[in-house]
């Protein structure tokens, strides 16, 4: 045998080799199962393996397409599915069995999986051959992402549910998939991250070894089953070190807390999508450079690289990507896995000690947090009582007070601003994805269909079970998968849960936050002075409140604007999450208050603006309460938005919170002088 | 106050005339509109509530006014969602109004009202009203405008729900302004002895332990609260005279929800569970007195000042009739 040095890979047979890259993802799915089966079949014939599939958002929050607050979503941030017919269409063609199938899906992950399993059944496919990952984790929805539905233990119970189902029939599927990808989004540090996704799932492993329902070698193969979806941003030195801590205190955990011998189990396995919430709108083509260097932190280290990696595309910030944005960020993973030498090398950062002392600082800090959170009784109840949203949104502030204090410096945004125009904005479609209107009553007539074919006594019978099931102790998969063969909507299987379990919501976490801002910053100065003479004037303080119309649950945008609001000297009534237009406009008449504020991401803001003036105009407002609306809200839309009757559209270029309010208060004079 | 007028104006404006109309059915945004008035300090608004007064008296409830209060966490909102919710079903006629406090920050005097997040009412029912309110920089959360506010509501409403959060100081006031008062706790929190240090204890009419989610758990936070409150001279014996009541709740798993309803039921149909409105004016007078003209003021008011008032005059009116007194002990005041 030939001397081995230490810059070389060799396999097991002792011969020099190189590494395989991570699996290449792309997140996909919009408008409907026909448009989106063609996708899939498209991106499969160019030799991808495994489908991540987008659901939109009605679908993730367990509403049909036929639903109100569902239409203005439908096939808008994924593909719509409401039966097992739909199933059978989006997966036309392709091979199950061959396939690892990864499903963002949360609020309603147990009723996917269910129609998963029905539609392998139907087809004669063997259930246990089936591949892939539910993402099911609700705490980070609870947090973050704002697809929760019933409350945290109930949430519990399913997950657990659905890994006991797993493990016994589909012994290759995630049941769940813990995220501190959004976590990150949401403002977390890197030392929340490690902590409270690692809080998640101590959460999910005790409630598993309270059911016991496993023997021991079982209870070892669930944990491994166990696997993470994490973020990774612009500061990819101390992201390679958090992707070392998660490694090490990941096997740490398993072995101490839970006793898992083999090794095989206690690997920490993750997927990443890298950071979208530094991406800019300002001078965007910038935001190539940064997914590049993103990637860096999960992949340099060979001991902490992902599995799977997919990448935002560069324009995020702007609207919706398009197929060509997303190849772009595609090939930026080719080229690095591809042209470069990365590959070649074991673990390149081992035995440095810069990052060593780094890795061992952020776990030292991280299992500080975890016992924090454990003392206060455990991720549930950090969750009901706010603790780590209210971190979560105290991290965020703080970022946004380092942004305007300029502190932190974000090129083309709050430094060397003035540049060229981008060629690259100036494209015919203005770089929006539009999702024709008439796909979506292409979706509805498919589910009228189901609901006028499918056995009424059927439905109705495994309504009943589901019900009987949610009540008592037992594993509600089969009970399920029934609904599903019985040809049970989306819809229909989320209100018969609800109606057992009840909804949620969680806290808010802006309770008594603040803004770090200094106290002499000229935009701050200047708009409490706007403040002051407006209370001088009418004898009372401006009021504002803010809620997000519609399915959207990415609160970030509205959360901040509400601390902002607070700390310019607004009375500010914020209103959360998931409303209706008329829960906006009613809580506007209510609270009589000068201006709406209103927060959209998804997409759907023209359909649900024109549902809030109708509701206004309905109640003799229109022309009463100003209305101005935040979030990624595409530069074309700007005008028809306006002409219906919006103030202000505020984007992520308006970085200065105390700026946007200093707006805020000019709208509401312009309206007081009318 | 340079231009103080003893007298406001018989006249109204259409528009005022149109909105007390219409409050007076519980639309929503005429009667926002005019609990707004109640909140801002202009001579204005001083005139408009003197109008609204007089020309709701005759055809008024007299609404019972429910303090509710407690510490961040104890689950307030939560339960007060549950608790309309089931007083209407319980007796559909009714019509409630909740004003939920929340503390203005000191730094830069705004305010983050978060409690109708928590609530979860049905849309466009007239007989339930939400409005949130900033406490300002009044010491103790509840203060004038919260006051205020209640003139109004307690002559539309049947029932008018004061949700502050509770840190000491607050409870005292929220008892100066409610015909009952409920504190509401958690369960073995420790709340009690923090209540007990600040003198809170004999303040409640009633405690609520809410969160009671377990039967056990519920249990053990009665003898815990009975125990502490032994130590301060109140019982919770029903057969004692000066006994408390104390109901266990949980607002998600619909526990006590009942028992509580029943309760507040009674109180609001027993008249003798008012306060005397006019011993409250005087209070607020006072404390506006107070705060002008400080303790010397106040003096002059509590000996000799309050005999110029009549009970014919509206809240604005003696307002009024005080300033001009103290105009003439004060002769500066004029200039």
């Amino acid at each position: 045998m030939t001397e081995q040095n230490k810059h070389t890979i060799y396999g097991k047979d002792g011969k020099p080799t190189v590494d395989r890259p991570w699996i290449f993802r792309t997140y996909a799915g919009h408008t409907n199962v026909w448009a989106t089966n063609a996708l899939y079949k498209d991106n499969l014939s160019k030799g991808q393996t495994g489908l991540s599939i987008a659901m939109d958002l009605a679908t993730q929050c367990g509403y049909s397409s036929d639903h109100p607050i569902a239409k203005p979503e439908i096939g808008k941030v994924g593909v719509p599915i409401n039966t097992l017919d739909d199933f059978h269409v989006l997966f036309e063609g392709i091979p199950l069995e061959e396939m690892n199938t990864s499903m963002t899906i949360n609020g309603t992950a147990m009723w996917l999986l269910s129609l998963y399993v029905a539609l392998a059944e139907e087809r004669g496919v063997e259930v246990s051959q089936l591949r892939g990952t539910t993402q099911n984790d609700l705490i980070k929805e609870y947090l973050a992402r704002g697809t929760y539905i019933f409350p945290p233990e109930d949430s519990m119970r399913l997950i657990v549910d659905m890994y006991e189902y797993s493990l016994h029939n589909i012994p290759s599927w995630n049941a769940s998939n813990i995220c501190s990808y959004h976590l990150q989004e949401a403002g977390a540090t890197p030392v929340q991250e490690l902590a409270f996704a690692l809080v998640t799932s101590i959460t999910i492993l005790d409630a598993i070894k309270e059911r016991d329902c496993f023997n021991e070698e079982e209870f070892e193969r669930c944990v491994g089953r166990i696997s993470f979806f994490v973020n990774a941003g612009m500061r990819f030195v101390e992201e390679v070190s958090k992707m070392r801590a998660f490694c090490e205190m990941w096997d740490e955990i398993t072995q101490e807390r839970y006793g898992v011998k083999n090794a095989k189990y206690r690997r920490f396995r993750y997927g990443v999508q890298v950071n979208s919430l530094g991406l800019t709108a300002e001078q965007p083509e910038n935001n190539a450079w940064r997914i590049l260097i993103e990637t860096l932190g999960v992949t340099l280290s060979r001991k902490a690289r992902c599995r799977a990696l997919q990448l935002p595309a560069w324009n995020e910030a702007l609207s919706l990507p398009r197929p060509w944005d997303q190849q772009w960020s595609l090939r930026i993973q080719q080229i690095l896995a591809y042209e470069t030498d990365l590959l070649e090398y074991p673990d390149i950062l081992e035995g440095s000690v810069v990052i060593e002392s780094k890795v061992k600082e952020l776990k030292e800090q991280a299992y500080t947090e975890i016992n924090q959170v454990l003392e206060l009784g455990g991720g549930v109840e950090a969750v009901k009582s706010g603790y780590m949203k209210s971190a979560l949104v105290s991290s965020q502030s703080k970022r946004m007070g380092r942004l305007a204090n300029g502190e932190q410096i974000v090129v083309g945004k709050n430094k060397w601003v003035e540049g060229l125009p981008s060629p690259l904005v100036n494209d015919g479609d203005g770089g929006i994805f539009m999702v024709d209107a008439k796909a979506a009553q292409k979706t509805l007539e498919a589910l009228e269909e189901t609901k006028r074919t499918r056995d009424d006594a059927r439905v109705k019978a495994a309504l009943v079970r589901l019900e009987e099931e949610a009540k008592s102790d037992n594993n509600l998969m089969e009970a399920s998968i029934e609904c599903a063969k019985a040809r049970v909507t989306t819809g229909e299987w989320s209100e018969t849960l609800r109606n057992v379990f009840g909804e949620y919501r969680p806290p808010t976490g802006v309770d008594g936050q603040n803004m770090s801002i200094k106290e002499d910053n000229a935009s701050l100065v200047s708009v409490r002075a706007k403040i002051d003479t407006f209370i001088k004037t009418y004898g009372y303080r401006p009021r504002i409140v803010v809620g997000k119309p519609g399915l959207d649950g990415h609160s970030n945008g509205a959360e901040m604007i509400s601390v902002a609001a607070k700390h310019a000297g607004f009375d500010v009534i914020y209103f959360g999450i998931r409303l209706s237009s008329v829960d906006i406009v009613q809580s506007a008449l209510e609270e009589n208050v000068d201006v709406i504020g209103v927060s959209l991401l998804s997409g759907s803001h023209n359909e649900i603006m024109t549902q809030l003036f109708e509701e206004l105009d309905k109640n003799g407002a229109k022309d009463a309460i100003p209305v101005i609306l935040g979030g990624i809200i595409p530069e074309p839309d700007h005008v028809g938005l306006k002409e219906q009757g919006v103030k202000r559209i505020f984007t992520p270029k308006d970085f200065d919170p105390m700026t946007v309010m200093g707006e805020i208060m000019d709208v509401i004079n312009e309206q007081k002088s009318k | 106050m340079s231009k103080n007028q003893n007298r406001f104006d018989a006249m109204m404006t259409p528009e005022l005339r149109d909105m007390i109309a219409r409050a007076k059915h519980l639309e929503k945004w005429p009667l926002a509109r005019l609990i707004s008035l109640f909140e801002t300090n202009t001579e204005q608004a001083k005139q408009d509530r003197h109008s609204v007064m007089s020309s709701l008296k005759g055809s008024a409830k007299n609404g019972l006014i429910l303090g509710i209060t407690g510490t961040p966490g104890a689950g307030k909102s939560s339960l007060i969602g549950e608790l309309c919710l089931s007083l209407l079903a319980e007796k559909p006629e009714l019509n409630i109004a909740v004003l939920a406090v929340d503390p203005s920050s000191q730094r830069s005097g705004g305010a983050l009202l978060g409690d109708r997040t928590r609530t979860n009412f049905p849309i466009n029912d007239k007989r339930l009203f939400f409005r949130s309110q900033a406490s300002d920089l009044d010491l103790g959360g509840v203060g004038k405008k919260t006051y205020q506010v209640t003139r109004l509501l307690r002559q539309l409403f049947d029932i008018i729900i004061i949700e502050t959060v509770g840190i000491g100081q607050s409870e005292i006031e929220v008892e100066q302004l409610s015909d009952h008062t409920c504190l509401v706790l958690q369960p073995l929190a420790g709340d009690q002895v923090q209540f007990m240090k600040a003198g809170i204890m004999e303040v409640p009419d009633t405690f609520i332990i809410n969160k009671c989610d377990e039967d056990s758990l519920a249990k053990r936070s009665y003898h815990l609260l009975k125990t502490s409150l032994k130590l301060v001279n109140v019982s919770l014996n029903k057969h004692n005279e000066n006994s408390k009541s104390v109901f266990l709740t949980s607002a998600t798993k619909q526990k006590g929800i009942d028992e509580l309803t029943h309760f507040l039921l009674q109180l609001e149909s027993d008249s003798s569970v008012r306060k005397d409105r006019q011993t409250q004016e005087y209070f607020y007078l006072g404390k506006w007195i107070q705060q002008e003209f400080g303790r010397f003021g106040l003096t002059l008011f509590n000996q000799s000042v309050k005999t110029a008032l009549t009970s014919q005059q509206s809240y604005e009116e003696k307002e009024n009739t005080l300033f001009e007194m103290m105009k003439k002990m004060i002769p500066s005041l004029s200039r």
